[in-house]
């Protein structure tokens, strides 16, 4: 109750000058605001960034190279060393990185050419479809021949929208482009499967030929029908067996990532070398937060720039309320009192000025994203951006941070209102 | 851990008098530059309790020194004062402010009110201060502000209000917590000469009604003879022999 009280007359203090109050709290609400939207975006950015990596399930992987280091070559990475990962505890699938250009899709009367990439059912149990699946769904575990195709290849194949691609019935072939730029068309009997699902990858991968992808089951890869020249993946298939060098590259995908280290390191000892995602990303977490860092400095030094204000707006009214303070001491006001008075006032400029700063960084986003999206679409990049991110945290940090500030900034002159002496402050005029 | 303030008041009453109020050599002085004025000197004062004492001086007599070091405001360079039993020269900086808080009611010359309050939330502002909250607060108040007769005007600020009634609005917030002690520093300076007979009309009759002692700084003579037990003259911060007493 007392609390409230003081609050009370702290507001009264306040309303008492509004303009210098209203402009004071403006310079908290604009650093604030340049806060969060700094910190927004260095936030919105990295989720962007990340985003890709969490909806293609990749920070389970295990990229797994041949070790070729200093001349030496390791053991082979071939279809037996795959099943000797897939038999390490915790792995739930090796598959040989299979980017195989040059495929065609075909519906009807029209095609679309695109890359295929190979991806093991399984993958079905991670989170890819929750993310970027837009329509469908991912390969179920039977052995139907499926594919889910980017939405750029449904748009070529004639599909309005991507769910009328669903259950499509499509051709696929492969065409390797021959040194002098003329097509081999394929054998007479394209793989025909059926169109599952219809992904579209992250707004920052759009415009890419990230949008191109025709994704096969991994065995169903291996049965495209190759040109009479060699196609990428019969290559990688004579790789796989135990007379060729073996596969450039295998992904080891594991259950779950707790152990990506553990296992990362079993199959190091096995003479691979190893590399994962997750540790590639945390890398660039390191280096987000260095910028997050950054930001929420040049962030405060605004803030602590509009504290100055607020010192300014307190220290003026501790002036003008001088009798006023020297009566509430002789009507039973201690220092103690004065001073959380004032230090109330502060603490109510950076509340407002917070949450008007917040709501300013949140519309100045907007803005921003609508101006950035209005730009990327002039450069052929479809879809809306999302650049900012505001987890609640930040924004109760950003509201806690302005607060507390504020109240800092209110310490010097709450001093001064508690050490008025009544004596003094009743005779002056 | 919140120690209550009569607990407070009672460990600093060290020695008990006979007086309510009790001055025994009291001296002030401030240094303003290199010179030294003495405001007061010397003061030996009895006052029992509910007995109205006017003091009468000239400007710079040491009149309100008087009333600041009896209400806690001010301390003394010498000598000792108390107050219903309490050494106020002995007491902490806190201590006073709870002796004020409990005992002391003040009225002021320029009234001080606060112009961006209502006359109701100006009298109940004292009562923040006490830690009187909620409807108690209200009843304090309204209470307080009927007893002087500005119940109809509770709702305005004091710039809608005439010095008379911006005085009683001042005694309002002054008697609103029943304080033991009332003291008035020319309390009708700033009024004209009917306003300031209801003004002092009025403290006489709250002296009467709640037996509060009242010390009263003026320097009207004929106004302060009229209603105070007890005429004191100041002069040159010593206190004249041979009192008026009525």
């Amino acid at each position: 109750m007392r609390a409230l009280k003081i609050a009370l007359l702290a507001l009264n203090g306040l309303r008492r000058s509004p303009l210098r109050v209203t402009l004071t709290t403006l310079g908290v609400t604009f650093a604030t605001g340049a806060l969060v939207t700094m910190i927004g975006l260095a936030l919105g950015v990295q989720r962007q960034v990340e985003t890709p990596f969490r909806a293609l399930a990749l920070l389970n992987n295990i990229q797994v190279k041949r070790d070729d280091d200093g001349g030496k070559k390791g053991p082979p990475l071939d279809d037996a060393a795959i099943a000797r990962f897939e038999e390490l505890p915790g792995v739930s699938v090796a598959y040989p990185d299979a980017h195989v250009k040059g495929i065609v899709v075909r519906y009807g009367d029209k095609k679309s050419p695109g890359i295929g990439l190979a991806m093991p059912r399984e993958a079905a149990l991670v989170n890819f479809a929750d993310e970027i699946i837009v329509a469908g769904a991912f390969f179920d575990e039977s052995d139907q021949p499926e594919v889910i195709l980017g939405v750029e290849v449904i748009k070529n194949l004639g599909f309005k929208t991507p769910q009328e691609a669903i259950g499509a019935q499509v051709a696929i072939e492969a065409s390797t482009a021959l040194e002098d730029g003329a097509k081999s068309p394929g054998p007479a009997q394209p793989l025909k499967v059926t169109v599952v699902g219809v992904y579209r990858a992250p707004a920052l991968m759009q415009g890419t030929a990230a949008q191109q992808g025709i994704i096969l089951p991994v065995e169903l890869m291996k049965k495209i029908p190759s040109t009479s020249l060699e196609t990428d993946w019969k290559v990688l298939t004579a790789l796989g067996s135990s007379a060729g060098a073996g596969y450039p590259s295998v992904t080891v995908r594991v259950r779950d990532p707790a152990c990506l280290d553990d296992l990362a390191k079993a199959i190091g000892d096995m003479g691979y070398h190893t590399q994962t995602i997750l540790s590639k990303l945390q890398h660039m977490r390191r280096f987000f937060l260095a910028i997050q860092l950054l930001l929420a400095v040049v962030g405060s030094i605004a803030l602590a720039i509009a504290s100055l204000g607020i010192v300014n707006t307190l220290l003026m009214a501790v002036l003008e309320r001088y009798q006023e303070i020297g009566l509430c001491k002789a009507i039973g006001a201690s220092d103690g009192d004065l001073f959380v008075l004032f230090l109330t006032e502060a603490g109510i400029i950076g509340f407002l000025g917070g949450l008007t700063g917040i709501t300013l960084g949140w519309l100045m986003s907007l803005a921003m994203e609508a101006a950035a999206t209005a730009y990327a679409h002039q450069h052929g990049i479809t879809g809306s951006l999302d650049l900012f991110a505001f987890p609640a945290w930040l924004l109760a940090v950003s509201l806690g941070f302005a607060v507390a500030v504020s109240v800092v900034a209110g310490i010097y002159p709450a001093l001064r209102a508690a050490r008025v002496d009544p004596i003094r402050a009743l005779r002056s005029h | 851990m919140i120690i209550p303030a009569a607990l407070l008041l009672k460990l600093a009453a060290l020695q008990a008098t006979s007086s309510f109020i009790e001055t025994r050599g009291l001296s002030r002085q401030y240094r303003v530059g290199p010179a030294e004025i003495r405001a007061l000197a010397d003061v030996n004062l009895q006052v029992p309790q509910g007995q109205f004492v006017a003091v009468l001086g000239v400007s710079g007599s040491g009149k309100s020194t008087l009333l600041h070091l009896l209400g806690g405001l001010d301390t003394p360079n010498a000598g000792s004062v108390w107050v219903d039993n309490l050494d106020l020269a002995a007491m902490s900086r806190y201590q006073r402010t709870i002796y004020r808080r409990t005992t002391v009611g003040f009225i002021f010359q320029s009234y001080y009110l606060v112009g961006s309050l209502t006359a109701a939330e100006n009298v109940a502002l004292a009562l923040t201060f006490q830690g009187v909250y909620g409807a108690e607060r209200e009843r304090l108040a309204a209470e307080s502000i009927a007893r002087v007769g500005l119940a109809q005007r509770a709702g305005h600020r004091p710039s809608e209000l005439s010095g008379g009634e911006q005085q009683r609005v001042a005694i309002a917030r002054a008697i609103v917590h029943r304080p033991r002690l009332l003291l008035a520093d020319e309390p009708t300076g700033n009024l004209d000469r009917s306003t300031a007979n209801e003004v002092i009309g009025l403290i006489g009759e709250i002296h009467r009604e709640l037996g509060t002692t009242v010390v009263m700084v003026s320097h009207d003579e004929e106004m302060a003879s009229r209603v105070a037990d007890r005429v004191l003259r100041l002069r040159d911060g010593r206190l004249e022999t041979g009192d008026a007493a009525r």
